[in-house]
């Protein structure tokens, strides 16, 4: 008896852990922020402010490439960040872009943030919409910590602080 | 004019309007839907490109991504990513009839002209999977190039063709004795690919270009698109193609590979689909869970339609009856 749960339990694990592939993963949240859009957009907008509202970016550097904007962000860990400023849209009060280089529990990330009108003219929502994969790209096993749980994790918890951040300072401007 | 001259020409017009009539209302009598793929919710929604609305959501296995409609057969052929199995939905009452296990993880899905045989690239063991649509098992499967993503099937020259992502080439394959006819460097980063007439089209996504390849001589031309295309179709004068990072779909004339505009989507716009008979293109939006319709004659917006959570479809998903 006790051998047949073994074998049941062997074979409902063994499962799970082979049916994980290539698959994208997403974090969107919003928050509602008693700024106007025009003001959340003002700080949401700036590349290089992010500082002052993810604590555990502690220093950042805006430096260009040729054309292209990228912000070096250096974590709490001490690990750095090279992001992509993408693109910026006025009319839409979006902004994307995404991580080129860094030591990160996740891949291929990439964001945008959208600003929109809340339910009246002093009031907007923040909404930011991350994408990535986890670390470990090939077959199974998968090595530990290279999951897409600890990849949706990590990111989730960039994305609540940042959000939560970005709330606190625009409302206490 | 004689009487009889009369008599004839009046018949002739009756000939006529009756035949116009028969033509409009076979146009107005067809359906079309489109079937989109819900990775984050493990289902297909049903949407009718007539009404605009979605009309049913059908469970799917885990992680559902790529989607053929074979419409001979009247069936829709899902592959689902976590649970390494194939989904196949009746059509006509939108159910699924089988779940086939297939021991691989599913990323293009194509059918052959006739439908009686549907190709799926599987992805880590880098291999073509052979469905019979006559039975619904998997009849046979050959190995191809690494990083096999997207497929596409050319009646004309009877090539399976794939996009190999990370060798940053185009495979053509005969659909008969599946053998390798010709590979060739396309750009960086090819995931969809899509084929008409003796055309050729792949999305280069490190590129932000589409390569465009002429099977009657192979010759090959690359067109800038905007950030991160996933995908491109093309109808008789036209190419279309969905930049997901760029939250827009490139309209391209392509008879002389210019810009014709720029379309806003909804928000990580991935795949899309024509939809001939109603002159509709549809963009599924992962980022905003939706679907975006356009007019194609006029190339304006019709309307956005939720969907569901991360919506994908990756192949050809619009079901025309």
């Amino acid at each position: 008896m006790n051998k047949f749960i073994l074998f049941l339990v062997t074979l409902i694990f063994s499962a799970s852990v082979l049916a994980h592939g290539p698959t994208p993963q997403k974090v969107q949240e919003s928050v509602t922020v008693n700024v106007s859009p025009e003001k959340a957009w003002e700080l949401v907008k700036d590349f290089g402010a992010i500082s002052t509202w993810l604590s555990s970016a502690k220093v950042t550097k805006i430096e260009k490439r040729g054309e292209d904007t990228y912000r070096i962000i250096t974590l709490e860990s001490g690990d750095k960040l090279d992001e992509k400023l993408r693109s910026t849209d006025e009319d839409l009060k979006k902004i994307r872009w995404e991580i080129t280089k860094g030591n990160v529990p996740f891949t291929d990330f990439n964001a945008y943030m959208i600003v929109s009108k809340g339910s009246n003219d002093n009031e907007s929502v923040i909404q930011w919409t991350a994408r990535f994969y986890r670390v470990y790209k090939l077959n199974p096993p998968i090595p530990e910590g290279q999951d897409d749980a600890t990849a949706k994790a990590a990111v989730q918890g960039f994305v609540d602080s940042g959000l939560a951040g970005l709330k606190k300072v625009l409302e206490s401007k | 004019m004689s009487k009889q001259k009369k008599i004839l020409l009046l018949i002739c017009a009756f000939v006529l309007a009756g035949l116009v009539s028969i033509i409009l209302l076979n146009k107005s009598h067809s359906v079309s839907k489109a079937y989109i793929t819900n990775q984050g919710e493990d289902s297909v929604s049903v949407v009718n490109l007539d009404t605009l609305k979605l009309e049913k959501k059908i469970s799917v296995g885990k992680s559902p991504l790529g989607i053929s409609i074979v419409n001979s057969k009247d069936i829709a052929v899902v592959g689902n990513i976590e649970s390494q199995s194939l989904s196949i939905i009746d059509l006509k009452d939108n159910e699924v009839i089988k779940t086939i296990p297939i021991d691989a993880t599913p990323l293009g899905i194509v059918a052959d002209a006739d439908g009686s045989r549907v190709f799926i690239t599987s992805w880590f063991k880098n291999q073509i999977l052979v469905l019979s649509t006559h039975d619904l098992t998997i009849s046979e499967a050959f190995n191809v190039g690494a990083t096999p993503s997207g497929i596409t099937f050319n009646e004309n020259y009877n090539l399976i063709i794939i996009a190999n992502r990370d060798e940053n080439t185009l495979e053509m394959y005969d659909a008969e004795s599946f053998k390798l006819k010709k590979v060739l460097r396309v750009g960086s980063h090819p995931y969809g690919v899509s084929t008409r007439n003796h055309l050729v089209f792949s999305a280069n996504v490190y590129d932000d270009s589409i390569s465009i390849v002429n099977l009657q001589n192979w010759e090959q031309k690359t067109v800038a698109v905007g950030m991160h295309p996933y995908s491109v179709a093309a109808n008789q004068d036209r190419l279309f193609v969905a930049n997901s990072q760029g939250d827009n779909i490139t309209v391209i004339n392509l008879n002389n590979l210019q810009e014709v505009k720029l379309l806003d989507a909804g928000e990580t716009p991935e795949n899309i689909a024509i939809d001939a008979i109603n002159d509709k293109l549809v963009s599924t939006n992962w980022g905003s869970d939706s679907v975006t319709v356009f007019d194609l004659n006029t190339l304006e917006q019709i309307a956005e339609i939720k969907t569901g959570l991360q919506s994908r479809s990756f192949g050809q998903f619009i079901y025309r009856k």
